[in-house]
């Protein structure tokens, strides 16, 4: 019996790496610009390689594998390359593509690859549903879900990437919109690395160690993303580190250590977002004059915001722990609102200070931090405090169906009850 | 004899003050050391610079762009020694007597393009391997334009 389960184990396990015979890289060498490939279901093992425009078309069960540390899949000099419908397995890189002009790689799933997908010098290029999974495991170990090095003219959208170490990094690139992407338990969702005209919209980074890293980009958009549970010893929502122009708008960030970081940076806007149960919610050091955070709503941070003596501007944002009072009824506080908080100052020097942030003498500093910053008049002041966030009424509505159902049954329910007593 | 005792202990304190003090490098640990100037985890460690400085504490860096940031913004006299990686054996070197070459087309964590070696000979070695850079020494860090360049 033992042997016959042994022999059954056997076969179990060469069932799993038994290739196709169909010769996929003939089907491509023979293929003329503009043809479809289509690659019949079942596991192929090759270093392959694509220079011409085709389409490579997978159905339900096309496993293309690399072998030893190559590539499964390259797509080299070429134009117009469409792949799609495809898993891919192997060591190091599942596609590694080197000027394209015109590349659309999508339904692609990845899985226990040190990378994805590594884009380099190409353009008009769009990746879209793709899943990449990376192995288990520290971060360090691991390449990137998405890279793109020196291209332009990129979309990267509705990706799902996770187990990685960045999931989709951005170096050199010039146009690029990153868009309803889910990135988890990474180390960055998204990395933007010498990067102009960006933008990244309705994205989710959850679990990572920072959600978004922006460094040495100029002209970026961040609008409509969740970004939540950065609370690692050095995790972060963003971290912007010298950053020129950048746009941080309706975004919901909460539960991070700290929301947004901003390091050497210059003209950052940060309009309208919700900041919610993080440790900090916005910390600047070498921020420029015109960093301006206004309109956003601040409720359950611990700390509103800190920053080192330059500081940064604060207008017309709401703050749940702003106590004045509004004698003109205009939804705008009396008094000006002080953000500066000596601990939250000292945090900013020494990190590892985080760990006292509720300790009692914290909250005490804090109380009298409040009382004798009413002087302040320069850093983290807003002096246009809103006092309620934006409440939406509604009239009160009847459902005449559900109340007649309802009257119905209770009717009901009491004649049966009269009846029962009356007999 | 507790005479003779005071007298030897006195003279080893003496002799551990006059002793010059050595900073060795320390292990990176990947989960929490970040870059000082940049704040990038070190996942490149091959890349990685550290200044121990006399006081005891340690500064991580990820590039040596970034070790040369500071430098340049601390200056040299609190710093009991600096380290950066011999990006061919992954073995820490001191800055101040690394040899160093530059490419823009050399990848860096901060894509700054410069590497350090432990001799002209592993520079040479590189370069054969990794294509024609420009060769530079410490003191030429100071005035490098840390970007990239096109």
């Amino acid at each position: 019996m033992r042997k016959i389960g042994f022999a059954l184990l056997f076969f179990l396990f060469m069932s799993q790496t038994v290739y196709a015979d169909f010769d996929v890289q003939e089907a491509i060498n023979v293929a003329k610009p503009g043809d479809v490939v289509h690659i019949p279901a079942g596991r192929y093992q090759g270093d392959f390689i694509v220079t011409k425009p085709i389409t490579l078309q997978g159905e339900e069960g096309t496993k293309l594998a690399g072998v030893k540390n190559n590539p499964a899949l390259r797509i080299e000099n070429t134009a117009n390359v469409t792949v799609e419908n495809i898993t891919l397995s192997g060591k190091n890189k599942a596609i590694v593509a080197s000027t394209v002009d015109g590349l659309e790689l999508r339904n692609i799933q990845i899985k226990d690859m040190h990378t994805g997908v590594h884009i380099q010098r190409s353009k008009n290029v769009h990746i879209h549903d793709i899943n990449v999974t990376g192995s288990e495991g520290h971060y360090a170990k691991k390449g990137n879900g998405v890279a793109i090095f020196k291209s332009e003219d990129i979309t990267i959208e509705g990706n799902t990437i996770e187990q990685v170490q960045d999931g989709i990094y951005v170096e050199e690139v010039k146009h690029i919109v990153v868009q309803h992407n889910k990135v988890t338990n990474s180390r960055y969702g998204t990395h933007f690395m010498y990067t102009s005209d960006a933008k990244a919209l309705f994205n989710t980074y959850v679990h990572n160690v920072t959600g978004l890293m922006i460094m040495m980009t100029t002209d970026i958009l961040l609008e409509r993303n969740t970004i939540a549970n950065h609370f690692d010893f050095n995790g972060y929502g963003m971290l912007l580190y010298d950053v020129q122009q950048a746009k941080i708008k309706d975004n919901t960030i909460k539960n991070n250590r700290t929301g947004i970081a901003m390091q050497k940076s210059s003209t950052i806007q940060i309009e309208a977002n919700d900041f919610q149960m993080n440790q900090t919610a916005i910390e600047g050091s070498k921020a420029s004059e015109d960093t301006m955070a206004s309109s956003n709503n601040f409720t359950g941070n611990i700390l509103t915001a800190r920053s080192d003596p330059q500081g940064f501007q604060l207008v017309n944002n709401y703050y749940d722990d702003y106590s004045g009072i509004d004698l003109k009824d205009n939804g705008i506080g009396d008094t000006p609102y002080v953000a500066v908080s000596s601990f939250g100052q000292w945090m900013v020097r020494q990190p590892v200070y985080q760990y006292f942030v509720a300790s009692p003498s914290v909250m005490l500093l804090t109380s009298l931090d409040q009382q004798i910053n009413k002087t302040e008049k320069n850093i983290l002041v807003d002096k246009t405090p809103k006092l309620a966030v934006k409440q939406v009424s509604e009239k009160n509505k009847i459902n005449v169906v559900q109340m007649l159902v309802g009257l119905f049954l209770t009717l009901s329910s009491l004649w049966l009850w009269k009846r029962g007593i009356s007999q | 004899m507790k005479k003779w005792m005071m007298i030897v202990m006195l003279s080893c304190g003496v002799l551990i003050g006059c002793g010059e003090r050595t900073y060795e490098p320390r292990e990176i640990v990947s989960e929490t050391d970040v870059c000082k100037i940049c704040n990038m985890s070190i996942v490149h460690n091959e890349y990685a610079g550290q200044i121990a400085l006399k006081n005891g504490d340690y500064e991580i860096f990820d590039d040596i762009g970034c070790l040369m940031e500071y430098i340049e913004a601390n200056g040299e006299d609190e710093i009991g020694a600096a380290y950066i990686k011999d990006a061919a054996k992954n073995e820490w070197i001191d800055v101040f007597n690394a040899s160093y070459v530059y490419s823009k087309d050399y990848w860096t964590p901060m894509n700054y393009g410069v590497v350090a070696f432990d001799s002209k000979k592993a520079v040479q070695d590189w370069m054969t391997k990794e294509g024609e850079g420009q060769l530079l020494a410490y003191k030429d860090l100071h005035d490098f334009k840390w970007g990239i360049h096109e």
